[in-house]
């Protein structure tokens, strides 16, 4: 009976959607899509669009394999844009009103006056929602994988962990929505508090690659400045060991024989050492304050579902780390200079460093603490739902 | 008598003021067709709900078909049509049968079977295919009553099941509800419609502010304001009246009409012709002379107007409260 009724659950789901044009709709632009995807190609001078070649000295056959060029493609906007905002926000508006319609008066009674449990009931219509964004993903993914045998020669089936990831992405999300849309039982509000809370995952998001990124400039800046004072400090003592040798006084700034210590010496020697070893202070401060800025947003972050990590996880699996680096070495501004004013942020260096990092995030911190949010508010729904009368 | 519903002591408050339910005693036999009457706000709704855990109790012992009160396996043998249904209006009744069927946990072949036959009782098979958000009030509360027998149920609550019905069809329903009585299934009627209640009730409850007043069948419930009513042309002097009643000793008599009219509280026939022939040996023309018994709307009326809305605390607020139903 158990299967039956999950079967009957899904048929219905499926009904609801299909009587919802915005099923539909969303699905047509996915083909639409999987075609501008197909439409894009790579040869040696540039990109190309049907016919239309664009050239780029960066993005051609001679830099990339059309393997790697469409696997960029797929992974830089493919999922993340189209696959996780516009599907996923088309799909918020389809789903949204699922919790809120089930609970309505009326709907309700005759559901519940039948031989199914309510935590069954809930979950099973929780699973029609990720339904929806499963039969989208799905469709997109397979037209992917069509383009990248056909256009790349590369029937990369790796792009269906497409179908997982967004989908657990979209989960964070959805059961949020859920949640409200049980207690407020109004579709609106669901839909309106679930883009808030996303956009407030966005902000915690972009606040940690930001500090991220502000820390590893503070740390390639402080490198660089030891390395100088280090440079400047070996010059100097060069020079004193020559006075020591030759006998003679070391000459102060005034030019009269120095008396003090030998760091005293080596600022006497080297006048720039002085402020050298005073900028480099300041980074060793720079480095401490941004690593416990990004500390605490990334304790911020553990708590809340990690959206944009998740669907790198795609990214890190499409693209190994030797792709990631060869990609990196060609990017970034080759006229970086910290005495431009430029913030240490802007240096080339830093975004393999950040990527880096990013990388390094262990899947079982993304997922986990993502699916124990994700967990913590389908228990806190479901407890509502139990034991709330109709 | 084997019993479908028997129920003892069934409350629920929401929150601490609003006591919906105040101990509700009810048992409803097997193969029978059982009434609920209430006024708005007396909780008929609210133990309907209850019995089929769409509302959970804040006190409650019995059984429902045999098992504990709450036991959902147990809803497998029960239809239910709710008040105000709302079923989704993207499905056509076809697709609406079926789905509650399969929730029901019926195979798909007798799924399909029932689920044409139903629409034909029903008068809907016609419009099996059409969508539901095309048809009006009557027609949806016709398939709403098909889907409550979805199930082939021993038990079935129907909650104003001829709410917005044509006279037509609410006699094509009552028709339905008797053939549901002879294929041994028992009926739970929750309807303000007294009228066709007493058509087809054998036996029913009045519910006045959370509590079950009266309980049984409508003779029972009836009998002692039923009697032989006398009338006669011209009223009756008291000498008159004072000799019938002597007429009919150990007979309550009431005096009515101006006193033209007079009720011996008795459903013995012979016992009143002593009295009648006492009327007319004082010259007194009899006009109508007949057996009498309250209707159930009097009864009703009775019970609700000897339990006024301040018997029930938060009663008023009842109204106002969320949740709280009628």
């Amino acid at each position: 009976m158990i299967f039956m009724q999950t079967k009957a659950i899904f048929v219905d789901a499926y009904r609801e959607l299909n009587a919802k044009k915005l099923f539909w709709l969303t699905l047509g632009l996915n083909l639409l899509v999987v075609v501008l995807f197909a439409s894009l190609g790579l040869n040696a001078k540039g990109v190309t669009f049907w016919h239309w070649t664009f050239d780029n000295p960066f993005f051609n056959s001679q830099f990339f394999s059309k393997e790697l060029f469409y696997k960029l493609q797929f992974t830089s906007w493919g999922v993340p844009i189209w696959l996780s905002w516009a599907t996923a926000i088309l799909a918020l508006i389809s789903t949204a009103g699922i919790i809120p319609d089930m609970v309505s008066g009326g709907t309700i009674e005759p559901m519940l006056s039948k031989p199914i449990g309510r935590i069954r009931l809930f979950l099973t219509k929780y699973l029609t929602g990720l339904l929806f964004v499963g039969l989208q993903i799905l469709v997109f993914t397979v037209g992917c994988l069509f383009v990248f045998g056909i256009r790349a020669g590369s029937w990369e089936f790796g792009i269906f962990l497409a179908i997982p990831i967004v989908l657990a992405f979209f989960s964070y999300l959805f059961a949020f929505c859920v949640l409200v849309g049980l207690v407020t039982r109004s579709t609106i509000a669901a839909l309106l508090l679930t883009i808030l809370f996303w956009g407030a995952i966005f902000v915690a998001n972009t606040g940690d690659s930001i500090m991220v990124a502000q820390r590893e400039g503070a740390i390639v800046q402080l490198e660089d400045r030891q390395k100088d004072v280090e440079v400047q400090e070996r010059f100097a003592q060069k020079r004193i060991e020559q006075y020591i040798e030759q006998g003679k006084p070391i000459p102060g700034q005034d030019g009269e024989p120095l008396s003090g210590s030998a760091t005293d010496s080596m600022s006497a020697l080297n006048p720039t050492l002085t402020t050298s070893r005073n900028r480099l202070a300041d980074a060793e401060q720079a480095v401490v304050t941004w690593t416990l800025w990004s500390k605490r947003v990334f304790a911020l972050k553990t708590v809340l579902p990690k959206t944009q990590e998740t669907i790198a996880l795609l990214g890190r699996r499409l693209i190994s780390n030797e792709e990631m680096e060869k990609l990196m070495e060609n990017r970034g501004d080759d006229n970086y200079s910290e005495d431009s004013g430029q913030p240490s942020f802007a240096d080339p260096r830093v975004p393999p460093r950040v990527e880096a990092v990013m990388r390094s995030r262990s899947m079982t911190w993304i997922l986990g603490t993502s699916f124990a949010f994700e967990f913590l508010l389908l228990g806190i729904a479901i407890i509502i739902f139990v034991r709330r009368d109709f | 008598m084997e019993t479908v519903i028997d129920v003892k002591g069934v409350e629920k408050m929401y929150g601490r003021r609003v006591h919906a339910l105040r101990g509700v005693d009810l048992q409803v036999g097997a193969g029978e067709i059982f009434g609920l009457l209430g006024p708005n706000g007396a909780g008929k709704s609210t133990l309907v709900k209850v019995l089929l855990t769409v509302i959970k109790p804040t006190k409650c012992t019995g059984t429902l078909l045999g098992n504990k009160i709450g036991d959902k396996s147990t809803l497998a043998q029960v239809g239910y049509l709710p008040e105000h249904h709302n079923f989704p209006k993207y499905l056509t009744s076809q697709q609406l049968l079926r789905h509650f069927g399969a929730m029901s946990g019926i195979d798909r072949k007798a799924r399909n079977k029932r689920c044409d036959e139903l629409l034909e009782i029903v008068g809907m098979d016609e419009w099996a295919t059409h969508k539901l958000g095309s048809y009006s009030k009557g027609m949806r509360q016709r398939v709403g009553l098909a889907q409550a027998l979805m199930n082939d149920p021993k038990l079935v609550v129907l909650d104003e099941p001829t709410d917005g019905v044509d006279p037509i069809g609410r006699k094509e329903i009552r028709e339905v509800l008797l053939r549901l009585k002879d294929e041994g299934r028992t009926v739970f009627l929750n309807s303000h419609l007294l009228s066709e209640l007493e058509m087809v009730c054998d036996r029913v409850a009045i519910m006045v502010h959370g509590l079950v007043r009266q309980q049984g069948t409508i003779d029972e419930l009836t009998a002692d304001q039923s009697g032989f009513v006398i009338k006669t042309t011209n009223e009756m002097s008291n000498d008159v009246i004072s000799a019938a009643q002597r007429a009919a000793p150990g007979i309550d008599c009431v005096i009515a009409d101006g006193a033209s009219e007079l009720i011996f509280k008795t459903s013995d026939v012979d016992s009143v012709q002593s009295a009648l022939d006492s009327l007319r040996s004082h010259n007194q023309t009899i006009k109508s002379f007949g057996f009498h018994r309250p209707s159930l709307e009097h009864l009703f009326i009775k019970a609700v107007q000897e339990h006024p809305g301040g018997a029930r605390p938060g009663a008023q607020s009842s109204k106002k409260k969320k949740g709280a139903h009628s």
